[in-house]
């Protein structure tokens, strides 16, 4: 049975566009152009994963509000934020909500459906018992790459997609040193590298709520970022 | 190049420094005005010695001692008779004489009446004077002789031993000489002498005592005045042990055995004394003299009199007096000079006087003169002026003040004036130094703050605020705070022009990234066209952003460019609305004109532009289903029109920079709403541009709530 996908979007021809790249890649698509719509069918059936964009026609954070509900309906939901907002405050405020990712609307279609199916493939392994021939140790940190799930000396941290994706790269071969190109291809993004920094700036206040002496992902400046060896 | 800053503060001191001339100036009007003072005492001496002179003119009696008539005066013969203050003992002790030592005159070689070339001063020689007190006239006579002779008890002769003689011319004419040859130490009374040198009588009106002392002796001798007619001398002869009985040397004031050359004594004219007697209250010191300046009478002391009376000196015993006389006056009497209460005065026991003054005078003409005491502490004014008799100088009138009065009144004065100055001068420095002070702080500050608000980089990082003083510097304040805000408003348009390209690029980008991206995946797909089609009209909004973006540019450019002609605003308003009418048809338009017709110059595509912005934002602020109404009012002197709407009210503070700068209070909300797929992006332009198309018709355009607050008017009016 295919997966199917909630996609709430307002602009009639990108709705179109996505509902065609999802459909060829054999999701099942339900697209919504507004709030009180994609409500009225979430109340009824739950969609496997959801993209939403958080203005919606009249409603300026429409999409928040739906976030705010399909997580309290499901805890495990993959939700998207899919935007044309990039500023650090709605990134901040989206991902609080519970969203596994936050993405604009320039990200290339690959870029999105790679994410969709990172999402999914978690999901599924979830529901699988560990295998640890996936899990990465690198000290007190532990990665599991296929469920893309980690622990910071034992304690669960929930990253988003792209988020585990940038840690997972750095903290793959410690010592070494990621570039910011670098790091934007392991998470299949194109942003510039403010962006890349305010992603290192969330992983680590993740880190530090658990831990607040955390100090292992370190700024080479000039290079990049590297995870720190324990000594 | 390096230039000296030279402060605010600095240059305000600098150019406020030229009011210490005034200060200045009114120093030297003091002292003008003292010399101007000086100058009228000068005058009323003058009067005060020509009234003097006045009583004193023509009146012979009063000079009618005989040296007043002499030519010329000889030092020693000629005598004058100081006025003695106390009453003389006759015992032969010179203590009496002791404070007029000064005026003693000595008799010796010049004096010999036989000139000897053997004579020696220790054998015969001595100083002398005559003083005049009560009726009687004073002689003394502290002789030098190294071998005193006295008298035989038994003999007759009266000249074979040390004798004084004593030739007088009495008042009626007659010439005596008198002899005084005692017999020892003793009083002595005189002796006729007759022209044999045998004594004739005893003459008791003249009498004294001789006192012989270690050196010699002492006469001291007293004769009335009543028994002088002014010609008088006295000689003393010698007798040594070894002469025999002969006179050895004679020494005198003049020969007593010649009756025509007789020395003179001058008195000090009672008469005269009597008539200046009254002028002892006048403030100066009067004398009178003779024409060979010796001096007839005089009254009044100069020590006492100042020229002007100093009653100032109240008692004040306030804080201000106690901290002037403390502090003030002390510091004043560094640079002034406190007239002397003592000097010294030249002319205490003169019986003479000189100076041009008194020359000029004796030369008949009145003078006055100024002259320091001679230890420089007082000034002394003297004026002169001759006494004539038949024509001729008989003698003058000197009156002689000191300026100490003078002095007095310009110390005062001056006190006064350094009290303005220091009070001046304090206040003024201290308040321009505080009102520069505060000006520069305050402008110091104005700069601070404005090179604060403003980083580096020329962003604006903070307001400020706005200074409440109602002055140049206040305005300036207010002007950068104006000025300040509309930056920081068109910097903020800028800023979130940015973010609102962004946003609203990023749609139309996605359309053609996604369209693109399903083509690249499936060239070959049915649907094809489809993508195609999307990813045009994504880049046909983009596009339609991009021109957007060029509007108030281009708008600017027709504008020069564009031809004025005249058309008629009512017609072009009823076009407009009917057009208006189509493409919103949930608005109701309602157009109202008081005119039939009226013609305005400009351009009709322009004005349309501007009623299109206009209406498009009545409308997208208006509520579904109201009503726009556009109201042309026509009165005297002015055309209005306006056009209202119902529906979302003006911020209270932003009114007057709506017009003026890019600003769009349009909510993300409100950008997204547009009508249809078709999304008109708005950059905030609307009003901005609208404004310049209204100065292109001289039209002054506002907008306000309306009164009732339902709603928003925008009010075009032409001039």
């Amino acid at each position: 049975m295919s997966k199917t996908i909630a996609l709430v979007e307002d602009d009639f021809a990108l709705r179109e566009n996505y509902i065609s790249a999802l459909s060829k890649q054999g999701y099942s698509v339900q697209a919504f152009s507004n709030r009180a719509l994609a409500e009225a069918a979430f109340t009824k059936q739950l969609p496997d994963l959801a993209i939403i964009d958080i203005g919606l026609g009249d409603e300026l954070e429409g999409g928040f509000h739906l976030c705010q509900m399909l997580r309290a309906l499901s805890k495990h939901l993959p939700i998207i934020f899919f935007t044309a907002r990039d500023n650090d405050f709605d990134t901040i405020s989206g991902l609080r909500m519970g969203a596994d990712d936050y993405l604009t609307k320039d990200i290339s279609l690959p870029h999105l459906l790679a994410r969709i199916a990172a999402l999914f493939r978690r999901n599924e392994l979830l529901q699988t018992p560990l295998q640890a021939s996936d899990v990465i140790q690198q000290g007190d940190l532990c990665i599991d790459s296929k469920r893309m799930t980690l622990r910071w000396k034992g304690t669960p941290i929930e990253l988003t997609v792209t988020e585990f994706w940038m840690l997972y790269a750095i903290a793959k071969f410690a010592g070494h040193v990621k570039s910011r190109q670098q790091l934007m291809d392991e998470s299949n993004m194109v942003v510039d590298d403010t962006t890349i920094t305010s992603h290192i700036k969330r992983i680590r206040k993740k880190f530090q709520q658990i831990d607040s002496q955390f100090d292992c992902i370190e700024t080479v400046y000039g290079m990049g970022y590297r995870w720190k060896m324990q000594a | 190049m390096a230039i000296i800053r030279i402060g605010l503060r600095a240059q305000l001191l600098f150019s406020a420094s030229f009011l210490l001339a005034i200060p200045y100036l009114a120093y030297q009007y003091v002292w003008e005005l003292e010399s101007y003072l000086r100058l009228g005492q000068e005058q009323t001496m003058v009067g005060t010695a020509r009234a003097v002179a006045t009583a004193l003119h023509e009146r012979p009696q009063l000079f009618n001692s005989q040296s007043a008539f002499l030519s010329d005066v000889r030092p020693g013969k000629d005598l004058y008779a100081h006025k003695i203050d106390s009453a003389i003992r006759l015992d032969g002790n010179l203590q009496d004489w002791q404070p007029y030592d000064a005026l003693m005159i000595d008799y010796s070689t010049d004096n010999l009446l036989n000139p000897s070339s053997t004579y020696q001063p220790q054998s015969l020689s001595f100083r002398h004077m005559v003083g005049q007190f009560g009726e009687y006239l004073y002689a003394v006579f502290d002789v030098t002789d190294n071998s005193v002779v006295y008298r035989n008890q038994n003999s007759l002769h009266v000249d074979r031993n040390d004798f004084l003689q004593i030739a007088l011319l009495l008042p009626d004419g007659v010439f005596q000489r008198f002899i005084i040859s005692p017999f020892e130490s003793q009083w002595v009374n005189a002796y006729l002498l007759s022209d044999a040198n045998k004594a004739v009588s005893l003459q008791r009106k003249i009498q004294g005592q001789w006192a012989q002392t270690e050196k010699g002796y002492n006469i001291e001798l007293r004769l009335p005045l009543d028994y002088l007619a002014g010609q008088i001398a006295f000689a003393i002869s010698d007798v040594d042990e070894d002469s025999n009985g002969q006179v050895k040397y004679s020494v005198g004031t003049a020969d007593p055995t010649k009756s025509d050359d007789l020395g003179t004594v001058l008195l000090p004219s009672p008469q005269i004394e009597q008539i200046i007697k009254g002028l002892e209250y006048s403030n100066s010191r009067v004398w009178v003299v003779d024409k060979h300046k010796r001096v007839l009478a005089r009254s009044g002391d100069i020590q006492k009199v100042s020229g002007f009376s100093d009653q100032t000196d109240k008692k004040n015993e306030g804080l201000w007096q106690q901290f002037e006389a403390d502090w003030l006056l002390p510091l004043y009497y560094q640079i002034l000079t406190k007239p002397p209460t003592q000097f010294v005065d030249d002319l205490k026991d003169a019986f003479a006087l000189k100076g041009r003054d008194l020359d000029q005078a004796l030369r008949g003409e009145s003078s006055t003169l100024w002259r320091l005491s001679s230890d420089n502490k007082a000034v002394i004014l003297s004026a002169s002026h001759p006494i004539f008799m038949e024509g001729s100088v008989m003698g003058a009138v000197v009156v002689e003040q000191t300026t100490n009065g003078i002095r007095t009144l310009r110390n005062k004065a001056l006190e006064q004036l350094f009290h303005f100055i220091l009070a001046m001068v304090i206040v003024g420095s201290l308040s321009l130094l505080m009102i520069s002070s505060r000006i520069s702080s305050r402008i110091r500050t104005l700069r601070n703050d404005t090179e604060h608000a403003i980083d580096i980089h020329g962003k604006i990082t903070q307001h400020l605020s706005p200074s409440k003083t109602q002055d140049e510097i206040g305005d300036l304040s207010r002007t950068f705070v104006n000025v300040l805000t509309r930056l920081a408003q068109y910097n903020d348009y800028l800023e979130n022009m940015a973010a609102r390209l962004s946003h609203e690029l990023r749609t139309p980008v996605a359309i053609v990234n996604s369209s693109l991206d399903l083509l690249a995946l499936d060239p070959k797909a049915d649907d094809a066209g489809v993508y195609i089609d999307r990813a045009r009209d994504g880049i046909r909004r983009l596009s339609a952003i991009l021109t957007k973006m060029s509007e108030a540019t281009r708008l600017e450019q027709t504008i020069q460019r564009c031809d004025v002609e005249t058309f008629d605003l009512v017609a072009l308003l009823n076009g407009c609305v009917q057009g208006y009418q189509i493409a919103h048809a949930d608005r109701v338009f309602t157009l109202k004109a008081s005119v039939a017709r009226f013609d305005i110059q400009g351009s009709p595509e322009l004005f349309a532009q501007m009623l299109d912005k206009i209406t498009n934002n009545a409308v997208e602020f208006g509520v579904n289903g109201s009503e726009v109404f556009i109201n042309l009012v026509t009165d005297s002197s002015k055309v209005r029109l306006f056009i209202s709407n119902k529906g979302e009210l003006l911020p209270a503070n932003m009114r007057a920079e709506l017009m003026d700068s890019m600003v769009s209070l349009r909510s993300d909300k409100q950008q997204s709403t547009s009508s249809g797929g078709h999304i008109e992006p708005h950059l905030g332009l609307g009003l901005y541009l609208s404004k310049m198309i209204a100065d292109f018709h001289h039209a002054s355009i506002d907008i306000e709530n309306q009164s009732d607050l339902s709603g928003v008017v925008v009010s075009l009016s032409f001039n």
